[in-house]
C-alpha cells in the first residue's frame, strides 16, 4: 500500500502524492511512457528516496527494511538485462545465490525454474545467443528462482511472438496461483485484460483510477452497440440525429450496414422509433461492454 | 521450446545473511576471469617470466637469509609492474561496464544487496583474482628463500614474508581502483582495458619528461609509487628526495576518489540515470 508519496527528481514531479492499494492476485500497472510506473517499482525496491508519504508493503517500509522487502521481492526488468557471459542456468543459479540461495540450494532451484518456463537444453548456452522470448524467460526464472512474495513484471510479453505471449500469459497466472502477488507493467492491453484481477491507471505520476478488473470493465453499463442496415442517404440521416441526441463513441460502415456505439439510458423503443423515422433496419442491439483500452483511453483524457 | 505442464511450486530453503552475499560476486569474477583466455594466458607467462626465474634463481644461488631489500626490489621490477597493470586492466575492465551495458546492474540492485555490497563484491573478486600475481608467486619465492637459506635467523626471514604478504596485498589494492573507476565510465570493456593500461602508461611517461626538471615529479610514475610505498611496508628508509606527504596525498588521490566515483556511477545507475 502506498498513501501520498511524493517522488522528486531535480524539478521533475514523479510521483505526485500517489496512492495505491495494491491486493494480493495479479495487478496490472497501466500508464504511458513516463508515467511513474518504473520509478513507484523503484521506489518500492528503496533505490529511490520518497520525499514524503507512506508505503507499507507487507508491513515493511522500504526507508527502514529495504533488504528485507527486497528478500521477498522479484524484479523482472523490462530491457534485456541478461550477462551475456553466462548461460541462463548460471545466470539464474548466480542471481538465485546473491537473493540468499545457498550453492546447494540454487542450482537445483535453477533447473526447477527453468524448467517451469520452459527453457530446455537451451539453459547451457551463453544468454547472449538467445532469442527474444528465450531471454524474457530467463528473465522470469530469475525473478522467481528465491520463489518471492511480492513479483514486478516490467513488460513480460514485450518483443514475443503470440505463442510465446500466451506461455508467459499462462506463467504468470500459474504463478498467482500459488498465492503471490504480482504487480505486472505492459502496454499491451489486451494481455492485461486477460491475466489481471486489479487495474490501477497512472499518469503524470497519479493514480487516475483503480479497481478490479470487473468493476472497471462493468462501469459503464449505458453503453450499447447496434447494427442497422439500409440505403447509404437513410443510414447518414440516422447517424447524424444519433450524433446530435446521444453521446456515440465510434460509428463505422461496411457494406450498407452501419455499426454504431453510444450511450444510451433510456429506452430501446425510442431508438426503434428513430430507425423507423429515418427507413432503417436495426438488426442488433446489445450492451457493448467497455475493454481495457477503453477504460484506459477515458482515464488518461478525465486526467488530461 | 513450450512449457511443460508442471505447476509453480515454492522454495522453503534458508537463505543466508545479507552481508555475506557479495562473497558471491567476488566468487564469480574468481571463476569468470580464470576461465579467460587472455587472462590466463598472461598470468601463466607472467608467473614463468616474474616469479619463477627468480624463484629458481635466489633459492639455488648461496644466501644467508631473505631480506626486505631484496624483496622490496623483487617487487619494484619493471617486468612485475608491466604484467601487473596488464592483468588489472584484464580483470577490471568488464567488470562495471558490462553490468553497465547489459543492465544486468538493474538485477544486482534489486537483490538484497546495497551498492557498497556490489562494490566491495566487485573490488573483492578483483583483488583475489590480481593476487594470484602479486600475492601468491611473491609468497612462495620468499619462503622459498627462507626454507633454503643458509643462515639461521629464521624469525628476521618470516618477519619479511609477513612484509611479503601486505606488500603483495597492496599492490593488488593499489591498482584495482584506477581499474574499476575506468571501467565506471564506459560501457565497453575494450575501452575500459585499454584505458586503465594507457591511464598508468601516461603518468609514467609525464612523470619521465618533468623529472628532467623536478625530481619531485617522480613521484607521478606509478612504478616509482609502488616502489617507495613498498620500501614503506619493508620498513627501509625513502630516499631523501622522496616527500612523504606529497607520496601519501597521491597514494590517496588514486584509491579512494576513484571508488567513489564508481560507487557515485553506481548509485546513479541504480535511480536510472
Amino acid at each position: 500500500m502506498a498513501s501520498d508519496v511524493i517522488v522528486r527528481f531535480d524539478n521533475i514531479l514523479a510521483l505526485d502524492n500517489f496512492s495505491v492499494s495494491i491486493p494480493r492476485g495479479v495487478v496490472g500497472l497501466l500508464g504511458p511512457n513516463g508515467a511513474g510506473k518504473s520509478t513507484f517499482i523503484k521506489t518500492i525496491l528503496g533505490l529511490v528516496e520518497p520525499v514524503s508519504g507512506d508505503i507499507d508493503i507487507v508491513g515493511l517500509d522500504p526507508r527502514k527494511d529495504v533488504m528485507s522487502i527486497r528478500d521477498r521481492v522479484g524484479y523482472m526488468p523490462e530491457h534485456d538485462c541478461l550477462v551475456d557471459s553466462m548461460s541462463g542456468l548460471e545466470m539464474v543459479t548466480y542471481f538465485g545465490r546473491l537473493s540468499g540461495m545457498t550453492k546447494e540450494d540454487s542450482i537445483p532451484r535453477s533447473h526447477e525454474v527453468l524448467d517451469f518456463v520452459g527453457l530446455g537444453e537451451e539453459r547451457y548456452r551463453p544468454t547472449a545467443s538467445y532469442s527474444t522470448g528465450m531471454k524474457q524467460r530467463v528473465k522470469l526464472a530469475q525473478a522467481i528462482v528465491h520463489d518471492p512474495s511480492i513479483l514486478f513484471l516490467d513488460e513480460p510479453t514485450n518483443g514475443m511472438d503470440p505463442l510465446g505471449r500466451e506461455e508467459m500469459l499462462e506463467l504468470i497466472g500459474k504463478i498467482a496461483a500459488s498465492d503471490k502477488s504480482i504487480l505486472v507493467s505492459s502496454h499491451i492491453l489486451q494481455d492485461m485484460e486477460k491475466v489481471c484481477q486489479y487495474v490501477i491507471i497512472i499518469d503524470n505520476g497519479r493514480s487516475v483510477a483503480q479497481g478490479t478488473m470487473a468493476s472497471l470493465l462493468d462501469q459503464d453499463m449505458t453503453k450499447r452497440r447496434m447494427t442497422v442496415r439500409g440505403s447509404p442517404k437513410s443510414l447518414q440521416t440516422f447517424s447524424e440525429q444519433i450524433h446530435r441526441d446521444f453521446e456515440e463513441t465510434s460509428i463505422s460502415e461496411e457494406f450498407g450496414q452501419m455499426n454504431i456505439v453510444f450511450i444510451n439510458d433510456g429506452s430501446f423503443a425510442m431508438i426503434l422509433d428513430m430507425a423507423k423515422g429515418h427507413d432503417v433496419q436495426v438488426r442488433s442491439y446489445v450492451p457493448d461492454r467497455l475493454t481495457l483500452e477503453d477504460v484506459f483511453i477515458r482515464s488518461m483524457k478525465r486526467d488530461a | 521450446m513450450g512449457l511443460n505442464p508442471i505447476g509453480y511450486k515454492p522454495w522453503n530453503g534458508k537463505r543466508t545473511e545479507h552481508n555475506r552475499r557479495f562473497l558471491v560476486i567476488a566468487d564469480s569474477i574468481l571463476r569468470q576471469k580464470i576461465k579467460g583466455i587472455w587472462f590466463l594466458g598472461m598470468l601463466i607467462l607472467g608467473t614463468f617470466i616474474v616469479h619463477v626465474l627468480p624463484l629458481i634463481l635466489r633459492s639455488m644461488s648461496p644466501h644467508e637469509g631473505l631480506s626486505a631489500i631484496m624483496m622490496r626490489d623483487y617487487l619494484g621490477d619493471g617486468l612485475f609492474f608491466i604484467f601487473e597493470v596488464i592483468l588489472v586492466a584484464l580483470v577490471c575492465s568488464d567488470l562495471i561496464s558490462e553490468d553497465v551495458r547489459s543492465n544486468s546492474i538493474t538485477l544486482y540492485l534489486s537483490r538484497a544487496l546495497r551498492v557498497e555490497g556490489y562494490l566491495l563484491g566487485k573490488w573483492l573478486g578483483a583483488m583475489i583474482t590480481i593476487c594470484l600475481f602479486t600475492l601468491i608467486p611473491p609468497l612462495a619465492v620468499s619462503i622459498a628463500i627462507t626454507v633454503t637459506q643458509s643462515g639461521s635467523d629464521y624469525l628476521s626471514s618470516f618477519t619479511v614474508v609477513g612484509q611479503t604478504f601486505l606488500a603483495g596485498l597492496w599492490s593488488a589494492a593499489f591498482f584495482i581502483p584506477i581499474g574499476l573507476a575506468i571501467s565506471s565510465i564506459t560501457r565497453k570493456k575494450t575501452y575500459a582495458g585499454v584505458g586503465t593500461f594507457m591511464f598508468f602508461f601516461i603518468l609514467m611517461i609525464v612523470a619521465t619528461i618533468f623529472t628532467e626538471f623536478s625530481t619531485g615529479w617522480a613521484l607521478l610514475s606509478p612504478l616509482e609509487l609502488l616502489y617507495d610505498t613498498h620500501t614503506v611496508i619493508y620498513g627501509l628508509e625513502l630516499s631523501a628526495d622522496v616527500n612523504q606527504a606529497i607520496l601519501g596525498a597521491i597514494v590517496f588521490i588514486l584509491t579512494v576518489p576513484p571508488l567513489l566515483l564508481v560507487y557515485l556511477r553506481i548509485m546513479r545507475k541504480g535511480v536510472g540515470k
